[in-house]
């Protein structure tokens, strides 16, 4: 799929016009008004993480840009969350309306990345500050 | 991931699902309280703030009713259903309301003074 097909296949086409597809059950569309509320939580979860790290911590030994290092990624991230969360609903909503399987959802995937990542960073940030 | 299991199942009828076992009312309500638990979050977010920058703190809290409105079941006087309109543009406004707020977070993290070992403290 070309990437302009990507963006208008996120696009909520679906979700507005009603010619396309039925309304479906009107729990399922509160329940993905709900996943998708959560996810937008979440997104602001890591935003606040991240100002808290740049903000509060006291700076790394030896690291001069450690928290930088850890906050700025965790902010980023939770604004590319909250978009990654709407496409999401675009895509689940699309689905019930045409009573298709609900796509593969990449969130969990996402999160999970974003975790292990900072994780990571965390770690060799931590590292050489105490080498230093 | 409770919420997103919910909708594996397949679409039934809009009215069979109100008239049988009532539910319908019971996901509005879950819809809400999920809305309202956003707006406490946005609202946490901009009290918060508030100690770094007073302008960006009030920025975030004013977003907070617009959420909270949006968020809040209709009147009498809606449809039958009594269910709100289900559209894309308040989800649109989360969306853009969080990544502002992830905007102006990025500013102040990189621009903005800091308080180094204010946990501490």
């Amino acid at each position: 799929m070309s990437r302009s097909g990507r963006f208008a296949a996120w696009w909520p086409r679906g979700a507005e016009h009603p010619e396309e597809g039925r309304e479906p059950d009107p729990r399922f569309t509160f329940a993905n008004e709900r996943t998708f509320l959560a996810w937008s939580r979440t997104a602001l979860a890591l935003v606040v993480a991240g100002l808290g790290i740049v903000q509060l911590l006291p700076p790394f030994p030896g690291v001069p840009v450690g928290r930088h290092l850890l906050g700025v990624p965790l902010i980023v991230l939770g604004a590319v969350l909250a978009i990654v969360a709407y496409g999401e609903w675009v895509r689940n909503q699309r689905a019930l309306r045409r009573g298709d399987p609900l796509p593969r959802s990449v969130m969990p995937w996402f999160l999970a990345a974003t975790i292990a990542g900072m994780a990571v960073i965390s770690a060799i940030v931590l590292l050489v500050s105490a080498l230093r | 991931m409770t919420d997103h299991e919910a909708i594996g199942p397949e679409p039934t009828d809009p009215g069979a699902s109100e008239t049988e076992d009532g539910d319908a009312g019971l996901a509005l309500e879950r819809t809400s309280l999920s809305w309202t638990r956003t707006a406490i979050s946005f609202a946490a977010l901009g009290g918060v703030m508030l100690k770094d920058n007073v302008i960006t703190g009030l920025l975030i809290l004013a977003v907070v009713p617009l959420i909270w409105r949006l968020g809040r079941p209709p009147r009498s006087g809606s449809p039958p259903s009594g269910l709100p309109t289900v559209g894309a543009l308040r989800i649109r406004v989360i969306t853009a309301s969080v990544v502002g707020v992830a905007l102006l977070s990025l500013v102040i993290a990189v621009l903005g003074p800091s308080v180094p070992g204010a946990l501490h403290r």
